[in-house]
């Protein structure tokens, strides 16, 4: 056998065509490895020394990916006039192209084409995806079905993408395909109200609001003055080709990218007094707030905005470059406040990450500058994910949820999580982690208990506490005096 | 707008101030603005006396109150410069001046403040601000040199 044979010539034509339509034909490929060489042979023929081509091997052709969602929507036009217009993003030169309405990102190459129903394509220079009846099942993600029910298959017929020599044309039915992959532990259709207020979003806020919009969470609230600078890159989700946004609009659509159906709305904002109202405002329609910054004092005042409104919060941090990490939950009224845990645990409180110039610009003095000294995104992100699924704890908190088989894991107020025994601090002496079966080491969770302060100036009683300690009844003080 | 909170605890701050020693001191309400504010004046171990201004912010107590020396102004140096020229000096344990040009007293940072400091501890370390100064002035050295620093005392 040669390729000269026109017998065989025939059938590599024919497996070819086979391996393209991914079905079963007359002849198969197979590469024979005394001849070095790739020969078609009977579908059931036996060959020794050679190999089986499957269509994975051969998978050379590109792929045309159609909104099912647009289509329905279109359904009305297209059924009335044979045709709609639409476009990709076209990547990797043509090997992918993706509908225009999939794509938060678009491409830099724009490939236009119609999409055609019972008619012939119109102008030869677009990509015509040309819709045939079909008896496939719903669940082949080649298969799209129309508003009356009928299933329908895609086909390509002019104008072929670059460097491919056929496209396999497949629907992507977002919300259910995504919704799939999530239902047997997580309860979407819960998850899919939920609004999640994320303010601050460094390595650690960025990585909390992604993990939950992978999760299904619905509805985002995204707070932060910054912008992504190039320094930024190495540990934030958002990459380069972002630099120079403001990280509430990188995020976003990081957000849409894994979540499309999401309600994303954005401030760019920074949380301090002057913006506290705008803040409050968030706070009060947020099922769950998370506070991903790096300061003492934008976290004291959400947490004093949080314990007004009644509304749980995350409070989560890595330590001086990142040799550990901390979150605290509030429940307010019924478990330690951020104010209860700063004057509780006040070095706790103040180890922080010093991972941009303002950060370090807060505490340092014009002649003691303080050096930027980040983490690794390695050692922030393993607190952004436990901050996350405590963030999906409190979201599920209210109905029937696989979760809540961790409630009885998750009680403390406070966790803890070292990614190494610092030299100078009071874990420096902590033992190794293969030499220790019960006593506190690196990467593990701790869950640690505090009281609740009764007297915090936020949550509990303070003015009421210092009247009584000075014998004074508060509802009858003295006016102060009309200054100048 | 000031919430009951705000007003009760500013009313008590007050009543501390005069309980404890620190009666040279007393917050006001300005009803013309309604805003609030505290001073009063503190006299060092030498017998000079300096006035002390502190404007309440409308987030306090969550937001830290500056503190300000209003008289002598300007406060000098050793040396003879002016000490609001330094802006945040850890040398000097001095913030961003008043733009009337009186010296801020670095009683907390931002990072360090929080709503369970009464003002009668800042009033305290005002007074500890001003031994310190008065050393820098009989000797050039920094106030650095004679207090500590806030990390380690806040």
């Amino acid at each position: 056998m040669t390729t000269s044979d026109p017998n065989q010539r025939q059938l590599i034509r024919e497996a070819m065509q086979a391996i393209a339509t991914r079905k079963p034909g007359r002849s198969k490929l197979v590469y024979d490895k005394t001849k070095r060489t790739i020969v078609a042979v009977a579908e059931g023929a036996q060959i020794a020394q050679a190999l089986n081509i499957t269509a994975d091997d051969a998978d050379m052709f590109g792929v045309l990916t159609l909104s099912s969602e647009w289509i329905q929507e279109q359904w009305p036009a297209l059924t009335r006039d044979g045709v709609v217009p639409l476009s990709f993003s076209s990547w990797d030169d043509g090997d992918a192209l993706t509908q225009s309405e999939l794509c938060v990102h678009a491409s830099a190459s724009v490939v236009y084409g119609e999409l055609l129903l019972d008619a012939q394509p119109t102008q030869p220079q677009l990509v015509a995806i040309i819709l045939e009846k079909t008896d496939g099942t719903t669940s082949d993600q080649g298969v799209f079905v129309s508003p009356d029910g009928a299933t329908y298959r895609g086909r390509v017929q002019s104008a072929q993408p670059q460097g491919a020599s056929k496209t396999d044309v497949v629907f992507a039915d977002v919300e259910p395909q995504l919704a799939l992959r999530r239902s047997s532990i997580l309860e979407t259709t819960i998850l899919k109200n939920k609004t999640a207020l994320c303010v601050g979003l460094g390595t650690g806020g960025a990585h909390v609001a992604l993990e939950l919009a992978k999760c299904g969470v619905g509805r985002f609230l995204l707070v932060d003055c910054d912008r992504l600078s190039v320094g930024n890159v190495v540990r934030h989700p958002g990459g380069i080709s972002q630099v120079g946004r403001a990280k509430v609009n990188v995020v976003r659509d990081l957000i849409m990218e894994k979540n499309p159906k999401a309600h994303v709305e954005v401030r760019a904002i920074a949380l301090d007094q002057d913006n506290r109202d705008a803040i409050a405002n968030l706070v009060v329609v947020a099922d769950i707030v998370i506070c991903g910054t790096d300061n003492r004092q934008s976290k004291l005042l959400l947490n004093e905005l949080c314990v007004a409104a009644n509304a749980p919060a995350l409070y989560g941090g890595a330590f001086r470059r990142a040799y550990g990490g901390q979150i605290l939950r509030v429940r307010p009224k019924h478990s330690p406040c951020h104010q209860c845990f700063v004057a509780t645990m006040p070095d706790e409180a103040s180890d922080v990450e010093v991972s941009s110039e303002t950060d370090a610009g807060e505490i340092a003095y014009s002649d003691r500058p303080v050096a930027v000294e980040p983490g690794l995104s390695l050692d922030v992100l393993p607190i952004a994910n436990m901050l996350a699924k405590l963030a999906l704890l409190e979201l599920v908190a209210d109905s029937s949820s696989t979760l809540n088989t961790l409630r009885g894991d998750f009680d403390a107020p406070w966790y803890l999580w070292l990614n190494r025994p610092e030299p100078g601090t009071q874990y420096a002496d902590w033992p190794p982690l293969s030499e220790s079966s019960d006593e506190m080491t690196i990467h593990r969770w701790y869950g640690i208990y505090f009281d609740r302060d009764d007297a915090c100036p936020v949550c509990g009683d303070f003015v009421g506490s210092l009247a009584a300690h000075y014998g004074l009844d508060p509802a009858q003080l003295p006016s102060l005096e009309d200054g100048e | 707008m000031w919430s009951s909170e705000q007003r009760s605890r500013l009313a008590v701050e007050h009543q501390i101030l005069q309980r404890e020693g620190f009666s040279q001191f007393s917050v006001y309400h300005h009803s013309a603005d309604d805003t609030y504010y505290a001073s009063g004046v503190a006299t060092s171990n030498s017998g000079s006396m300096y006035s002390l201004y502190m404007p309440i912010p409308s987030g306090f107590p969550t937001a830290r109150p500056p503190l300000y020396i209003t008289k002598p102004s300007p406060l000098l140096r050793a040396d003879g410069s002016r000490i609001s020229d330094s802006g945040v000096s850890h040398a000097m344990h001095t913030l961003s001046p008043h733009e009337n040009g009186w010296v801020q007293i670095c009683h907390w940072r931002d990072a360090r403040w929080h709503a369970g400091i009464v003002l009668q501890k800042v009033f305290l370390k005002a007074h500890v601000w001003i031994e310190a100064y008065e050393q820098h002035l009989a000797t050039g050295h920094s106030l650095a040199d004679f207090v500590r620093t806030m990390a380690d005392v806040a």
